[in-house]
């Protein structure tokens, strides 16, 4: 499983109003641990008023650059991103996960391939890494970037990749399409949407030649996209899709306190969603509570019925359970109320758990 | 931009995820079970035909048994990663049950799984000595290239792009099965074949499942699922048929 390292933060430079890249440095002899690959991400973890928040973010340096970097967009209403986007210093330090993440394809400097990476706002970060690491890497590669903002000041890395354009005459292109700001061409006015790709296709893009494609922005994008490449001859092979949902949760809430912690007897009511719809068992309290899903007929998810493998994950959302092993969920996810239902008891007369939190 | 479609929404739409981040939980729990059901299967099939290997004829029969084992262990090794991702002990599970232990040659589970693991119910069933172990290697093969070619679609894209990586290796032991049934059937081994054919053929055959519409519809529309289980086992039956027909064999029932 992975764990926790402490990072070093060097560096903390704003690239846009509300974006920043930090620099980092592993501490404790950790540097082989991350040792990444273009395209991954970290995962982080931070103590926000005694409750742990995780967030991913992609690294947005290339795997030759000689040094570990993200991006972080400040998300209205993150606690995280407004953090690191407003408190973060260096000389901080931060917990990481080693890099993750398969949003890449083997390098090979023999190669004569044409990428074309799609990125929304922040979604270039791991585009960014790739695109690097790939012209460095590939010398007979080209690299086309479609990249969609809002306007001209919310364009993350623009002067790097002014850059990189200089760097790489002739191998690397940025189309930059921008929501609301006048372009000179129409065509790169507005949204990324399946009709716009299709356009670009026709004049500006070489489809036919294209070998892989990238994409990380919001989910609309991302389907609009991968369907104009699916219609102009892409196999869902080449498409490489990166998904940082918005729906990166926001401030978890806290799980109530089992008030009524009182029991009786060996018998137990539990209420198990599941599926969208509940069901209220009677169940002995020497039984788990996934044992008692399942002689019910309900179809609840398990796998190792051994605490090892966490399929059968639940949410405790009232009353109080008693877990006997668990190898798979992590201290806060416990925190926050999540059982490994196959090792569950409860101890309460009433449990009301969730399978579908 | 419009930032404020569910991820439901999206995959319903055909979109793909790449990371645990943001996968909503029931989809979570199907493709934990999804690869666990693999993982599984794999370990165990991969344990099962380990005790094999020293009853091929002749050292090549027992490179190729012994190649078996050592992908099949390795294809479980990459799934059991990505599972590790979702937070999954890799270490302990791998360790936590003893894969080799059978049923009862006569046992009939129908497609019931243990209490202990989620391995196909097939993985079940014990080997009886090297020509009914190539037979089930035959069937289960041409069972797996089935699945793993509608596996290969899912919507994780780290678990799609692993299942296309090790299909070419799945369909290469099913090939080697049918070497290893022809060089019987050269040697006029025949004996006992057909009865293989017959008891591991339903068998097989239970290990598409029969998961109900409502349930798949579920699936489909997170875009863990394609092709309906029936669809997937008539395939099987038509391609596992011809095979056999080359060797005079006829399908069970």
């Amino acid at each position: 499983m992975a764990r926790f390292h402490q990072l070093k933060v060097t560096d903390v430079r704003k690239t846009i109003r509300d974006a920043v890249v930090i620099s980092l440095k592993p501490t404790n002899g950790a540097v082989s641990e991350f040792d990444f690959t273009q395209g991954q991400y970290l995962t982080f973890r931070r103590d926000f008023d005694g409750e742990e928040l995780r967030r991913s973010y992609s690294i947005c340096a290339g795997k030759d650059d000689g040094i570990l970097q993200v991006g972080i967009k400040r998300v209205e209403g993150g606690a995280f991103s407004t953090w690191a986007n407003t408190e973060l210093q260096p000389g901080d330090t931060l917990d990481a996960m080693p890099p993750m993440g398969s949003f890449f394809t083997p390098l090979d400097a023999t190669a004569e391939k044409h990428y074309l990476g799609f990125a929304g706002g922040s979604g270039v970060t791991p585009v960014l890494s790739i695109l690097k690491t790939t012209l460095a890497a590939e010398p007979k590669a080209s690299f086309t970037l479609v990249y969609a903002n809002k306007g001209v000041n919310t364009i993350m890395f623009r002067e790097e990749l002014e850059d990189l354009k200089n760097l790489y005459m002739g191998r690397f292109n940025v189309i930059h399409i921008l929501e609301s700001d006048a372009q000179e061409i129409d065509l790169f006015t507005g949204l990324v949407t399946q009709e716009k790709c299709a356009q670009l296709f026709e004049h500006w893009i070489d489809i036919k030649s294209v070998d892989t494609a990238f994409i990380c922005g919001p989910e609309p994008m991302m389907l609009g996209i991968a369907s104009a490449l699916r219609t102009a001859g892409l196999q869902d092979t080449q498409i490489k899709f990166e998904l940082f949902a918005s729906a990166q949760p926001g401030r978890a809430k806290r799980r109530e306190s089992a008030a009524d912690a009182a029991s009786t007897g060996n018998q137990a009511t539990a209420a198990i969603t599941l599926d969208g719809s509940t069901q209220t068992v009677q169940m002995g309290k020497d039984m788990t509570l996934l044992d008692a899903a399942l002689e019910n007929a309900m179809d609840a998810p398990y796998a190792c019925k051994a605490g090892v493998c966490s399929t059968c994950r639940c949410k405790v959302l009232e009353g109080e359970v008693e877990m006997v092993a668990n190898h798979a969920l992590e201290d806060y996810e416990v925190e926050k109320g999540y059982v490994l239902s196959c090792q569950a008891f409860p101890v309460t007369d009433k449990v009301v758990v969730d399978y579908d939190q | 931009m419009a930032e404020d479609m569910s991820i439901e929404n999206y995959l319903a739409q055909g979109g793909m995820l790449s990371n645990p981040a943001n996968v909503p939980p029931r989809y979570r729990a199907a493709l934990l079970k999804l690869m666990a059901t693999f993982v599984d299967s794999e370990l165990a099939g991969a344990a099962g035909f380990a005790d094999i290997i020293n009853e091929g004829p002749g050292i090549k029969a027992r490179i190729a048994a012994a190649k078996i084992v050592l992908e099949k262990s390795d294809s479980a090794d990459r799934v059991l990663a990505i599972m590790g991702e979702f937070g999954a002990d890799t270490e302990r599970y791998a360790d936590h049950h003893p894969w080799t232990a059978r049923l009862q040659r006569d046992a009939d589970i129908g497609q019931q799984r243990s209490d202990h693991d989620m391995r196909l119910a097939v993985f079940n069933y014990p080997l009886e000595g090297w020509a009914d172990a190539v037979v089930m290697n035959l069937l289960m093969g041409r069972a797996v290239a089935v699945q793993l070619a509608e596996f290969s679609l899912i919507s994780y894209q780290p678990l799609a792009e692993v299942f296309r990586a090790i299909a070419p290796i799945e369909a290469r032991h099913a090939e080697l099965a049918e070497e290893g049934l022809e060089r019987l059937v050269e040697e006029n081994a025949m004996e006992g074949l057909q009865a293989s054919v017959e008891y591991w053929w339903p068998r097989v055959a239970a290990s598409f499942g029969t998961e109900d519409s409502e349930k798949f519809e579920g699936l489909k529309s997170l875009g863990l699922r394609h092709t309906p289980n029936g669809a997937l086992k008539t395939r099987w039956q038509a391609e596992a048929a011809a095979t056999l027909a080359k060797f005079g064999l006829t399908p069970g029932t």
